[in-house]
């Protein structure tokens, strides 16, 4: 009777084991969070890869947003999760290598797994067609000229492209006036309507304001030019030896199975090549740039170290820490 | 020629079926409180892939008219707004429940959404290109002094003063919760990951109008306060319609031009509207007692917004709207750019977006006046048992928007505030003004004041920001002067 028993239990207990190893991962939809308001470009890039994703994963992937504190809510939800490989994050430079830097916010860069590197968000100053300069050489004159006068616009207090554009004059040696809008589109139009000097922003958000003559691309701020604006120089050319680009990728919380994180490491990959998915990312305007995990993990850890320089000069290391 | 052929190619079966299955979504979305027309335009979009660009952007549109309209389903019947943009359309709507015209308010906010919705799509058709521009015009200090003159709404809405400037500038405080706008240090947030974007508005309203009152309703339950509801006829009687049209032309206006300018959107609209209604009117203290010309002013502005908020998205690629900023991504994974250059480029596509927005509009009409009468069969459910299905609803919808377990905290703590709000006798649609107003305003001071080196007089020198700050002045000095003025009559 005992032997019986235990052979009934052991058969119920295999029969429970076996689909998981029979099967393995994914058995379910993903989750993907997006840390920002439906609509943005991040969330529209995530909602074509998830789309896409299906018939390289097996199972359907579902975005979810959660956005807030610049990114760090959504993220910091991504952070916490269980890591078992069916919630993950669109990670981005801001909220990853930035935000832990001013404090206050209960994650770093290190407690992701990093999966895949999407795209760079490359940044563009542009000048409104009633701003007094039309080209970079009378910015930085006027810039230099008029300490603390000269307005660029960005997208929010303390992200990737307010970042960029302080490391930039510091780096040139001027001192401009940073304006944080609730976002880039309101900060453009803002500058298209001659309210501000100029605004900073990326390509894929400025290109059809260019089409229309309505905004004039004067630097950006990449290594070479960019394809999108082709007569437009770059801060080296113009004697200013600085760089950077923002970027967006997919991670997930700290210590997934490996089986899950090689599966989808794998069909990110694969999604990242595939055709219709780069036709409509071009359509949106998004740079798709794959990195496997580990070169992604490397520009993550690069550009947090960078990122902690420019917030230490602006005196904002630091400034949401709890004083005890 | 070619333009009547883009525009036939609208009222193709297939794509007006897809307006009238966007239109319909869009209502319930709308109707239910934490589902908005944002939300569901970002949900459908990768449905609209395979489609046909003007169709499949006729339905995302579709979803947008009928979403705004929704919400006033829930708050006219239930005082739960369905979306912000309805949030003004309980002052008056819901009165009218009590007394049992549900059914007529329902009626006139469908029809009051209908000439909205046509008379910013026939501004939208006609004259685009060239009111565009007025969305350029408004820098940081225009939207300052454009806020402030929406706050003044608090002064016109208390019968006391004191009280609702109590309850707004408590909303004002309120609204500091979360990372500053200009600095990014977060600011009363007790060390919460959760709430370093502040409050999230929607929870807030929902726990303001709704939870509150379903509190309300459980202390009459078990006072044994019952009162059994009537639903009256759906059509707004001739009386109600002649006091109303100067009302649904006004709030057509503000609506449309609300929805021009970038940055504010159908909650802002209706507020405006309803508080010029009140102004404008000669009998203002019927004003949130069930008077039907409220729900005109409001239902009207909101949904004016839709084809306003089109004008500066289709002419110059500037979202009118959160709404349309999303339906601009919608547009630009189809290959789409808009801006001035889709007018030459794709008439196609304007021409039938144009055409799309009247038919979404008109498909509104019919359905809302098709199901008013089976919407109102809510009130005959035993108030014990709605108001426990109001209160789930109410944790459904507040997760759902950022799927944040803080939210539920907010709408819980918001709920008691508007409990004790009503029992002191303080005005919760001062709070909520000041909860859309108050960071418009903060982050716009800041900013412009930034630009011009702290310079007031600078900062106060475009002609927008002085009419607005003028008209600040008119609509605070209007009820002390209308008080004054009934004062002196009434001894005699």
């Amino acid at each position: 009777m005992k032997t019986f028993s235990s052979a009934v239990i052991a058969l119920c207990l295999s029969a429970l084991t076996m689909p998981a190893v029979a099967d393995g991962y994914p058995q379910r939809a993903v989750q993907i969070v997006v840390p920002y308001a439906a609509g943005g470009g991040t969330d529209l890039s995530a909602r074509v890869m998830a789309d896409a994703i299906e018939k390289y994963l097996g199972k359907p992937m579902v975005v979810k947003n959660m956005p807030g504190g610049g990114g760090a809510i959504g993220l910091s939800s991504v952070a916490h999760a269980t890591p078992d490989g069916y919630l993950i994050g669109m990670g981005a430079q801001g909220p990853l290598a930035m935000l832990p830097h001013y404090g206050g916010i209960d994650y770093t860069a290190a407690d992701f797994d990093y999966l895949a590197l999407m795209g760079k968000n490359l940044i563009v100053i542009g000048v409104g067609k009633k701003t007094p300069f039309q080209d970079a050489k009378a910015f930085l004159a006027h810039a230099k000229a008029n300490p603390g006068k000269l307005s660029i616009g960005n997208s929010g207090a303390g992200g990737a492209v307010h970042i960029a554009i302080e490391g930039l004059a510091t780096t040139a040696g001027v001192k401009v006036k940073s304006m944080p809008f609730g976002g880039s589109a309101p900060a453009i139009t803002t500058c298209i309507g001659g309210h501000i000097d100029a605004v900073a922003a990326h390509p894929s958000e400025l290109v059809n304001h260019v089409k229309a003559g309505n905004i004039k691309p004067i630097m950006v701020l990449e290594a070479t030019r960019v394809k999108e604006f082709p007569d437009t120089p770059t801060a080296k050319e113009l004697g200013i030896d600085f760089t950077w680009a923002a970027w967006k990728g997919i991670v997930a919380p700290k210590g997934m199975p490996a089986e899950a994180k090689v599966k989808l490491a794998g069909a990110l990959q694969k999604v990242f090549a595939d055709k219709d998915f780069l036709k409509k990312m071009g359509d949106l305007g998004e740079y798709v740039e794959y990195l496997p995990a580990d070169k992604f993990q490397a520009l993550a850890v690069h550009d947090a170290t960078a990122a902690e320089k420019v917030i230490r000069d602006l005196g904002l290391y630091g400034m949401n820490v709890k004083k005890k | 020629m070619g333009n009547l052929q883009h525009i036939l190619a609208v009222f193709q079966p297939y794509t007006l079926w897809l307006i009238a299955l966007g239109t319909a979504g869009g209502i319930v979305i709308g109707a239910l409180p934490g589902l908005t027309a944002t939300m569901g335009v970002a949900l459908l979009i990768p449905l609209t892939f395979g489609m046909d660009p003007v169709a499949g952007l006729n339905m995302l549109i579709g979803i947008y008219v009928g979403g705004i309209y929704g919400g006033c389903i829930s708050s006219i019947l239930v005082k739960t707004p369905g979306t912000p943009a309805s949030a003004a359309t309980v002052l008056d709507g819901y009165p009218m429940t009590l007394r049992g015209e549900a059914g007529k308010a329902l009626g006139m906010a469908t029809i009051a959404s209908f000439v909205g919705g046509i008379f910013s799509s026939i501004v939208l058709a006609t004259v685009a290109p060239q009111l565009a521009e007025l969305a350029l015009e408004f820098g940081p200090p225009q939207y300052f002094a454009l806020s402030v003159f929406g706050l003044t709404i608090i002064a016109s809405l208390s019968q006391d003063l004191l009280k609702g400037l109590i309850a707004g500038l408590f909303g004002v405080l309120i609204s500091c919760v979360g990372a500053d706008p200009i600095s990014g240090a977060f600011r009363y947030t007790f060390d919460s990951t959760g709430f370093a974007a502040g409050f999230a508005f929607t929870p807030a309203l929902i726990g303001l109008f709704a939870v509150s009152e379903a509190l309300v309703q459980i202390e009459n339950i078990l006072e044994e306060k019952i009162k059994e509801l009537k639903i009256s006829g759906i059509w707004p009687s001739r009386e109600d319609m002649r006091a109303s049209a100067g009302t649904l032309l006004r709030g057509s206006i503000i609506g449309t031009i609300i929805g021009i300018i970038p940055g504010t959107g159908s909650g802002t609209a209706s507020w405006i509207s309803y508080n010029e209604a009140k102004r404008t009117s000669k009998t203002p203290e019927r004003f949130g007692t069930g008077y039907i010309v409220g729900v005109a002013a409001t239902e009207s502005a909101n949904n004016a917004v839709c084809g306003g908020a089109l004008v500066p998205m289709l002419a110059l690629g500037i979202p009118g709207d959160v709404v349309t900023a999303v339906l601009m991504g919608g547009l630009m994974i189809h290959g789409l750019a808009p801006g001035p250059m889709l007018f030459q480029e794709q008439p196609r596509i304007v021409a039938g977006i144009f055409v799309g927005s009247f038919v979404a509009n008109i498909f509104m009409l019919v359905f809302g006046m098709a199901i008013i009468k089976y919407c109102s069969k809510i009130l005959s459910v035993p108030k014990r048992i709605l108001t426990v299905a109001i209160v789930v609803f109410c944790f459904i919808g507040s997760y759902s928007i950022n799927m944040n377990a803080v939210d539920l905290y907010t709408m819980l703590g918001f709920g008691v505030l508007g409990y004790l709000m009503q029992k002191f006798d303080f005005s919760q649609a001062a709070l909520c003004i000041a909860l859309i107003l108050g960071p418009l305003a903060e982050s716009n001071l800041r900013l412009g004041m930034m630009k011009v080196d702290n310079d007031i007089i600078a900062f106060a020198s475009s002609p927008i920001t002085i009419t607005f700050l003028a008209l600040t002045v008119v609509s605070l000095a209007w009820p002390i002067w209308q008080r004054h003025q009934a004062r002196r009559r009434a001894p005699a």
